[in-house]
């Protein structure tokens, strides 16, 4: 192969042909491939990473056909059937999948080559997967799950045997999940498989990118490199600022009042896209802007990842061909190959994370050179706050690190069963497999022989279980699964790593709208109504995993909620926050958000305090309803709830005392029935950053946290199985809650590591460890300030209104809050 | 409450006492009955002969618990209100010495098992344990012995079958989740004897008491 920027020709002849010319960092990509090379290419969506993956394997099979041709072969390759499987592409939606094969579909169809191209996710049909098991494509577009399930197959090694590249899409979306993990691992058998397999991902900016590239490349993947994309465009970030400044600010209500304000700026383009952070904000948004300008019927739609793919495609090229005139959708449209410019971008609520805003910000101003512009729109006045310190975060290029899961041994006693479904394994070879990822680098020995012994007897400490069998020996030493019946229920549960059971819903008489999590769909009755899609449905029944519904004469019920749907602040927000923080402290309000939001700290200076950079404020209120602390760390919800368990219990050593707790992204409260003793309990170390791993379980109730978190494991690791459809008496008897699992497990087995993982991913994942600990030290070096306010003050108002949200209902607590407004505005004067 | 049933609550049935057990089972002074609902004795064994890994040691507890229910109330009879096996993968040997050494143990304990939706198909226990197997309802006194929770002209009924839990909110996001006793207008439904068995979230129907059994303690709720 000739290593020179001629062999680059027919990629720059083909954008040519389209009036495109390379970008630098493409042909550096294709460079890089020719020469042997892995590597990660990042860059913000929309810029030509895609090609600059798919045209390395295109340029190679060029050349080698060339060669082909000479020795006068290519009329015989020509005449037989597609070249065999070269390239796997894998990507994190299925929702993408089809988008992706399209594109990469266009230079093969030109330049006539003999290759095939196709999807295989759960969404493929019977007929491509029976014609798939004879013959893969050239190029396979799949997701993590439906790749393990072609390494469950006994035929695996001669599936792979001519594959020359693994390119990862959207890469910093599964670095940081299990399903990443599981990416690891096959990454690792294919490498396996196929010595001098290249492996190029595709990432979005994040902060830590040589994090990811080790992690994606593994120890075995030879040389590789790091490749920026283009230079992001300047980004502008501006807001609609509320008319009226409420300065007793909470979540949730603001939303419709901004209403005719959106509808001005939507008017301002041709085409927007209003992005909110939840599938339901969506729904909720789309009708707002429905009855704000009915006449907007037909060329305004909504665009979720729980939409029907159909649906989809129909406001992806309403969008292209400017046939909608805004869009209103959730991070759906943040990811896929195909870049839908438009003129006008909002933000409804805060992006909660620096990356989210610019990605999204990207989302507009397609003309070269121009701005992209993002109008953040804020649910509650104090997103303002978050608007500034996104801007801020936005020109500091503060961009957030995703951190990868490490050593989850649900998703190795997961793999090590596709292995032994599949070709079966050797467990030293396997080991020193697995431990060529980064994930498993430093797996220790009793761990893998745990999840061994785990698959095979039961791993139980000194017996294995009675009965037991999973992965059995064979004569030759390999390890296989050989109960057909465990082969086939395993292959249904690998692709249960993503979280919550989905249902579709569908018109009684007709088409599929899309699906929704369960769980909303358990708690309805017939007749019940419900918004979906934009459309009021009435619900049916639920038969064969589908929920039928029929269309409902007007808009009333619930919107369906989704889970996961409340994003913590991100790190380097909240950083960007507290310096904005600081400066209000000082007296500095600069640009439109604060000037805004002068009345709220007006109030906030006068009975209480505005933290400074350096200062922790802890405010103590008494009301009817007992002593409350205010803290405010301001380090986003998650931590938030870390530090009031552990604060709460700290407190409790000190003196017997109990209390409720409310966080949010600000800070946390903990309401007591008797006066707190916090000054003696910050005294005795209750900022101490030490003993976190001790005082943590004791604090948290950690054991139910832990059983909560053993949801996942145990479906990962193959005990519960979410969803057979259309399952029989004998598949029923198999069913347990993974609640009792985990409660058996502990009772009858308690060295069961995966009840050990379950408490180390409610330390690390749910509570972030490392950042509590961060928090506390910057905490215990803070001058602690304690404030006696009369009444609530703006910052703690939100926390007041959360915690009694979760026990009134919905109608009557606007009337109450309006009440508690209405008496703290007075008091205000 | 007396001493001997320590925990329980005794509560009054169709003019007879019952003493709601934290055995998880229900002592009808009257006829001196231990009433059993759904042990699901086996469903561990079943799962792990189907490939999943489940630890063993939930049937002995069991039977431990049922033999030291049998010793506190000197019952003379138990009665199993249906489920007593989970499923015919599960009926290993193990199991079966395990039961005929309980039975050694409560000779003088005349068995009765009153048979359920999964006893049709894992089949009544080996003849040798001497369990007297006879299909729902069984009516006794002023009683209607059966599995599913019905109910019937000729009686109050006592049943199992849907493993009643309740969740329990405390302060500070504290919560549990129990097994209990739903005791209604014509029917009581008992917990669900064996450990491996999961529990059912489900509103009791209008006029029915609660009792969860909290560790060695049955509480009203």
């Amino acid at each position: 192969m000739i290593l020179s920027e001629s062999t680059l020709g027919p990629a720059e002849k083909w954008f040519e042909s389209r009036g495109w010319k390379p970008f630098e960092f493409q042909r550096e990509v294709w460079l890089a491939y020719q020469a042997g090379e892995s590597g990660l290419i990042h860059a913000a969506t929309g810029t030509g990473k895609t090609l600059a993956a798919w045209w390395g394997p295109l340029l190679e099979y060029l050349d080698e056909s060339n060669e082909i041709e000479r020795t006068g072969a290519r009329r015989r390759l020509r005449r037989s059937a597609a070249a065999p499987l070269r390239v796997l592409w894998i990507t994190p939606l299925r929702a993408l999948a089809g988008d992706t094969a399209e594109a990469l579909s266009a230079p093969v169809a030109q330049l006539e080559l003999p290759w095939t191209v196709e999807t295989r996710t759960g969404d493929t049909t019977a007929t491509s997967r029976s014609r798939q098991s004879k013959r893969l494509p050239t190029a396979l577009v799949t997701t993590p799950e439906s790749l393990s399930l072609l390494l469950s197959r006994q035929n695996a090694s001669d599936q792979f045997a001519d594959l020359r590249v693994v390119v990862v899409d959207e890469w910093h979306e599964l670095m940081g999940t299990k399903r990443g993990v599981q990416t690891e691992l096959a990454l690792a058998r294919l490498r396996g498989i196929c010595p001098g397999l290249r492996t190029w991902g595709l990432s979005a900016t994040i902060g830590n990118i040589g994090e990811a590239r080790r992690t994606l490349l593994g120890r075995g993947s030879g040389t590789s490199r790091i490749v920026r994309g283009v230079e992001p465009k300047e980004i502008v970030v501006d807001s609609l600022i509320p008319p009226v400044i409420e300065r007793f600010p909470w979540a949730g209500h603001l939303g419709t009042q901004m209403v005719p304000q959106v509808v001005e700026a939507i008017e301002e383009g041709e085409t927007a896209i209003v992005f909110t952070n939840t599938r339901s904000q969506t729904e909720i948004w789309y009708q707002a802007i429905l009855a704000q300008r009915p006449e907007w019927a037909g060329s305004i739609a909504l665009h979720h990842g729980s939409l029907d793919r159909k649906t989809r495609d129909w406001v992806e090229e309403g969008l292209r061909t400017a046939n909608l005139r805004c869009v209103v959708a959730t991070s759906s449209l943040d990811l896929g190959v195909d870049f839908l410019p438009v003129d006008r971008v909002l933000q409804i609520g805060s992006p909660k994370g620096i990356a989210r805003l610019t990605q999204r910000a990207g989302r507009s101003g397609h003309r070269p050179g121009a701005v992209s512009r993002v109008t953040c729109v804020p649910t509650h006045t104090l997103e303002l706050l978050e608007v500034a310190a996104g801007r801020d975060g936005v020109e500091a290029g503060a961009i957030e690190s995703r951190y990868p899961v490490t050593r989850p041994l649900d998703v190795l006693a997961q793999h090590i069963v596709t292995i032994a479904v599949g070709e079966g394994f050797v467990p030293s070879e396997l080991l020193e497999e697995v431990r060529s990822t980064e994930a498993y680098a430093d797996l220790p020995e009793d761990e893998w022989e745990w999840v061994l012994s785990f698959v095979s007897n039961g791993g139980e400490a000194l017996k294995g279980y009675p009965e037991y069998s999973k992965v059995v020996t064979d004569t030759d030493g390999r390890w296989r699964v050989e109960d057909s019946t465990i082969a086939r229920r395993h292959r249904m549960s690998i692709g249960t790593i993503v979280s919550d059971a989905h249902i579709a819903v569908q018109y009684l008489r007709g088409r599929r709208l899309g699906s929704v999590e369960e769980s909303f769909i358990a708690r309805l009755k017939q007749g019940d109504r419900f918004v979906f899609a934009g459309t009021p449905l009435e619900f049916v029944r639920v038969r064969d995993m589908v929920a039928w519904v029929r269309r409902a004469p007007n808009v009333t019920g619930a919107i369906p909620r989704w889970m996961g749907s409340r994003l913590p602040l991100s790190g380097e927000l909240a950083a960007a926050l507290r310096a904005r923080l600081g400066e209000a402290a000082a007296g500095n309000f600069r640009g439109p958000e604060m000037e805004a939001l002068r009345p709220i700290f007006d109030v906030q200076s006068r009975w209480s305090k505005i933290p400074g950079p350096d200062e922790f404020l802890i405010e103590r209120v008494q009301t009817r309803e007992g002593f409350h602390l205010y803290f405010f760390p301001f380090e986003g919800r998650l931590v938030h709830e870390g530090l009031a368990a552990l604060f709460a219990w700290r407190i409790s050593q000190i003196r017997p005392i109990s209390f409720a707790m409310a966080s949010n992204d600000y800070g946390f409260e903990l309401l007591s029935p008797d006066e707190a003793p916090i000054e003696d309990a910050l005294a005795a170390g209750l900022l101490d950053p030490s003993n976190l791993i001790d005082d943590i379980p004791a604090s948290l109730n950690a054991t139910e946290m832990a059983r909560r978190q053993f949801r996942e494991i145990a479906r990962v690791a193959g005990l519960v199985f979410p969803g057979f459809p259309r399952s029989g008496k004998s598949a029923r008897q198999l069913q347990a809650s993974s609640g009792l699992f985990f409660d058996v497990f502990k009772r009858y087995d308690a060295g069961n590591m995966l009840l050990s993982q379950a408490h180390r991913e409610v330390l690390e994942r749910q509570l972030e460890r490392t950042r509590l600990g961060h928090t506390l030290q910057r905490l215990s070096a803070a001058r602690v300030v304690i404030t006696n306010p009369k009444r609530t003050p703006p910052l703690a108002f939100p926390l007041l209104i959360d915690r009694t949200r979760d026990r009134v209902s919905s109608e009557k607590l606007s009337d109450r809050i309006k009440r508690m407004q209405r008496a703290l505005e007075r008091a205000a004067g | 409450m007396t001493g001997e049933y320590g925990g329980g609550i005794e509560i009054d049935l169709r003019g007879e006492r019952i003493t709601l057990l934290p055995e998880r089972a229900a002592y009808w002074h009257g006829a001196s009955t231990l009433l059993v609902a759904d042990p699901h004795w086996g469903k561990a064994a079943t799962f792990r002969a189907s490939g999943i890994p489940v630890p063993s040691g939930t049937t002995r507890d069991a039977l431990d618990r049922l033999t030291s229910a049998v010793n506190r109330t000197s019952a003379t009879r138990v009665v199993f209100l249906g489920d007593l096996l989970h499923a015919k993968k599960g009926r290993s040997n193990d199991l079966f010495s395990a039961l005929a050494a309980w039975r050694k143990e409560n000779e003088a304990v005349d068995v009765v098992m009153v048979r359920g939706n999964h006893d049709r198909r894992a089949g009544d226990p080996p003849a040798e344990l001497g369990f007297d197997c006879v299909d729902a309802p069984l009516p006794s006194g002023p009683f209607i012995l059966a599995h599913h929770p019905t109910t019937d002209p000729a009686g109050y009924v006592i049943a199992g079958h849907v493993h009643p839990g309740i969740r329990l909110y405390g302060r500070g996001g504290e919560r549990a989740r129990l097994p209990c006793f739903f005791i209604g207008k014509e029917t009581a439904i008992l917990p669900a004897f064996g450990d491996f068995t999961g529990l059912a979230d489900f509103e009791p129907a209008e006029g029915t008491t609660v009792y969860a059994v909290a560790e060695d303690r049955v509480i009203q709720v």
